[in-house]
């Protein structure tokens, strides 16, 4: 007996689900679905979807990354990041990334800086999954990327999706 | 959490002129979690804050993109050059469409 979904079939649905996926069918109203959200992937993966084969340099001496070395709760774990930079218009920071690698969805947050902001630094709480690293991904004006990275143990996980 | 919505700020009490002020915002939000049954995500319209635009004089000082891995609450602190006596502005934009806005006035001596 042959399947009923044939090989043609199948590509073909998908094909309209990439489709639709592109042409997001989601009103603003919506966005929370999984569709919108970024897929479940590795880091390796997560990196090479934002920044592509760009060289990211070693950013241990230009990037501060403030945070507990043992995280007792996963759900909220305080981060403070400082991305030496002087910040006028022809060199400054416009984005930092902050990745748990641990995380099912790397990608925590993404912040834009513009020159008015005076000093390229961000303070938050992250959800981990899990202990591990946290990486920090600095992107210059002129596209240039730094990283470092930060290892955390978190004591209870904080279901990071 | 009935008080869904209510945004905080903080700022210095006042901030001399050219120095970077850093303006701490928040957001009472449940920031909801990606579910998952049987190892697969569930899918459904989660209710996260995934926009966060801070103004200082009406011009733009950062954009934030959260996931739903920011904890509940989010709050995040920014820095900004204060040049003049104004208003420091903070939106936050959740998954739904929903707008929930902060002001404070920022003293420059």
């Amino acid at each position: 007996m042959t399947s009923p979904l044939t090989r043609r079939a199948w590509l073909g649905a998908a094909a309209l689900g990439a489709a639709v996926a592109a042409g997001r069918p989601w009103p603003a109203r919506a966005q929370g679905h999984l569709a919108n959200l970024a897929p479940e992937e590795s880091i390796a993966e997560t990196m090479k979807r934002l920044f592509g084969g760009r060289p990211i340099k070693d950013g241990a001496g230009l990037i501060s990354i403030d945070m507990p070395l043992i995280a007792e709760d996963g759900a909220a774990v305080p981060i403070a990041v400082e991305v030496k930079s002087p910040m006028t218009p022809e060199s400054h920071v416009k984005a930092i990334y902050i990745l748990a690698e641990k995380n099912p969805r790397p990608l925590n947050v993404k912040i834009g800086l513009t020159p008015a902001a005076g000093q390229a630094y961000v303070a938050t709480n992250l959800r981990l999954a899990d202990s591990g690293p946290v990486r920090v991904v600095a992107e210059a004006g002129d596209g240039a990327l730094w990283i470092a990275s930060r290892d955390v143990r978190v004591t209870v996980a904080g279901c990071a999706a | 959490m009935t008080d869904i919505g209510t945004v905080k700020l903080a700022v210095p009490g006042s901030v001399r002129r050219g120095s970077v002020a850093r303006v701490r915002a928040l957001v009472i939000h449940p920031q909801e979690r990606v579910e998952r049954q049987g190892g697969r995500s569930v899918d459904r319209n989660y209710r996260f804050v995934n926009r966060i635009v801070v103004t200082y004089l009406g011009r733009e000082v950062a954009v934030i993109e959260p996931s739903t891995s920011v904890s509940e609450n989010p709050t995040f602190t920014v820095p900004f050059r204060a040049t003049e006596t104004g208003p420091i502005k903070v939106t936050f934009t959740d998954s739904h469409g929903v707008k929930f806005e902060g002001t404070a006035e920022v003293k420059v001596t």
